[in-house]
């Protein structure tokens, strides 16, 4: 029997504001001291008061509209209940009946749609670190803000939970409210997984795969899940119910709790939060901030730039605000206006496949690419770079010189023109000049031979006397103007 | 209303609490009061009347995203704690 599998992502976003959801202390504790971006509200001491950051709905509003939600103009926070050393309240303050952020969707590279519940405002938790008969706690964490989407189980293999977690990745720095630093914790996923026979409409027992903090991770859980519980049904037997972890060494999951115990977190409404109200006119306000999303720039870039060069473009926000920059010199606005205009690339088809295939083959390849990708050459140079190599007065070796010497701190701001003089890479194109060229070198005795041989059919030595040429011009001969020289001269 | 000995036992496992045999008896009365008389509000006609989630008729109370020092430094805090190793709070192992 063929089963087909069905999957649902709740994934946490942690929203880069500067200071967390609760207390007004430093929301970003990357690389800094155990428990030192933490206050007394954190610490939950008696009598403190939890004060929300206007910023964190701000945020989830652009993170809403980055994955076309609705967002809700009237939401709350509950208290959960749970007691674990990471959580210091004793709860958890979050959305569970009235969340911010409503329904919506997300589009894969695939054009595959995949539903958004909803998504909800809560506080993260503090970090433990476990050792041999004892755990550690780090407060920094507690109530960062996270937005936590769920999404509808509208994915049904691992390729595809794979594309909308990197998709989800995608949105949220694209919308700019998260740093999307998976190796720091930014994003986390937890994956729900059911199978169930071809052609039944009724899901089959899910086991929910948690905390993946990689998209191959998620990718991986997802292909085991679905290989174990085929075994498992084949063999007569029953998929549990249960919460796994995820080995990314072995590549294995496995059951987490022995006794799964129905969950009761006593959810209350938060009594120290008044519920949020907004207004259709600070929703929008918000949501036209919103910048370009990846969705847009495969509108924008779908018919230019070859869709695996443009999928890796799209994971560096920074490079395809730069081509939209190229492409659109007279919008030079980075939020979403969605006029024909924009998507127009005003006659620079060339320039822009040209600049995109210099960002990924070079400057991706660069051990500096990091530091590079926050400091990019401007739109105007990297056209005028284009230009060049469009009228052949760059080789295509002597416009990826040029390109990477616009990263040189010694040699940027002066312009691709001038950088390409200043290192001698600027082709002959005058073909009176390189016919010169062409002439003495067919003077030279040492050409005779080949000369000859072309001449009685031998096609291959004209690349030798290319050379030559090339060689007598110091390598600024254009090769191909060169050759058609050479080809009538000797005909 | 009735009130179990294991609803009991699972009221004490949520809030963390250990409890003697004499006080499983004895919260079991109790709680039968306090739900007896909490009970009373179930003799008004509530259904037109919308959730109240806070009495204060407050909303929007927000902040702005500015980083304000804090009285209490870090040791401070951490003094609160029974234990602690390399600035963080130690406690028995979970998992």
């Amino acid at each position: 029997m063929k089963y087909i599998p069905t999957i649902g992502i709740e994934c946490h976003v942690q929203l880069a504001t500067k200071t967390k959801l609760f207390s007004e202390v430093d929301n970003d504790a990357r690389g800094k001291e155990p428990n030192s971006c933490v206050s007394p509200v954190d610490y939950a001491l008696p009598g403190m008061l939890p004060r929300l950051n206007g910023e964190a709905i701000k945020f989830a509003i652009r993170a809403g509209k980055a994955m076309n939600c609705k967002i809700n103009e009237h939401s709350r926070f509950d208290r959960k209940h749970y007691f674990y050393p990471d959580s210091p309240k004793g709860y958890q303050i979050t959305q569970f009946y009235e969340p911010i952020i409503g329904e919506g969707f997300v589009e894969l590279p695939s054009g595959t749609r995949i539903r958004i519940e909803h998504a909800h405002l809560e506080g993260d938790a503090g970090k433990l670190t476990h050792f041999s008969d004892y755990s550690l706690v780090d407060f920094n964490r507690v109530d960062t803000p996270l937005i936590e989407i769920v999404s509808m189980p509208d994915i049904h293999s691992a390729k595809d939970a794979h594309d909308y977690c990197k998709e989800l990745w995608r949105l949220m720095i694209f919308a700019e409210v998260s740093y999307g630093d998976l190796y720091n914790g930014n994003m986390r996923f937890d994956v729900n997984i059911s199978l169930a026979p071809e052609g039944t409409k009724e899901l089959g027992t899910r086991a929910e795969v948690k905390n993946l903090n990689s998209f191959r991770s998620v990718e991986r859980a997802v292909e085991y899940e679905i290989k174990r519980q085929t075994k498992l049904l084949e063999a007569g037997k029953k998929v549990v119910q249960e919460t796994r972890g995820w080995n990314d060494a072995d590549g294995k999951t496995t059951g987490q709790r022995s006794k799964e115990e129905a969950k009761d977190y006593r959810y209350m409404p938060e009594p120290d939060l008044p519920p949020i109200n907004l207004t259709k006119e600070f929703i929008e306000t918000e949501a036209a901030k919103l910048p370009l999303m990846p969705a847009d720039y495969r509108k924008m870039f779908g018919k230019t730039i070859k869709s695996d060069i443009l999928e890796i473009l799209l994971d560096y926000p920074q490079l395809a605000y730069k081509l939209k920059e190229i492409a659109s010199p007279s919008h030079p606005e980075r939020a979403q206006v969605r006029s024909p205009k924009l998507i127009a690339l005003d006659g620079k088809v060339s320039a822009i496949s040209l600049i995109a295939n210099l960002f990924v083959s070079v400057l991706l390849a660069e051990e500096k690419s990091a530091e590079y990708l926050n400091d990019l050459p401007s739109a105007k140079d990297l056209t005028e770079l284009a230009e060049m190599n469009k009228k052949k007065e760059l080789s295509s070796t002597a416009t990826k010189e040029v390109f990477l010497h616009l990263f040189d701190p010694q040699m940027k701001g002066r312009g691709s023109k001038q950088i390409a003089k200043e290192l001698g890479l600027i082709q002959e194109n005058d073909l009176g000049a390189l016919e010169k060229i062409v002439d003495a070198v067919l003077a030279k005795p040492e050409t005779k031979k080949a000369q000859d041989d072309f001449k009685a059919g031998e096609e291959k030595v004209i690349g030798f006397l290319v050379g030559q040429v090339m060689k007598e011009s110091r390598g600024k001969a254009n090769p191909s103007a060169v050759q058609d020289i050479l080809r009538k001269k000797l005909a | 209303m009735e009130i179990k000995r294991e609803d009991i036992l699972h009221l004490a496992d949520l809030s963390n609490f250990s409890l003697s045999e004499k006080e499983i008896d004895k919260l079991g009365g109790d709680l039968k009061d306090i739900i007896k008389y909490i009970s009373q509000l179930d003799e008004l006609d509530t259904d037109k009347v919308e959730p109240t989630y806070q009495v204060f008729e407050m909303d929007n109370v927000w902040r702005d995203d500015e980083i304000i020092p804090q009285d209490a430094e870090r040791e401070m805090l951490l003094k609160l704690t029974k234990n602690e190793a390399n600035h963080q709070i130690k406690v028995p192992k979970v998992l």
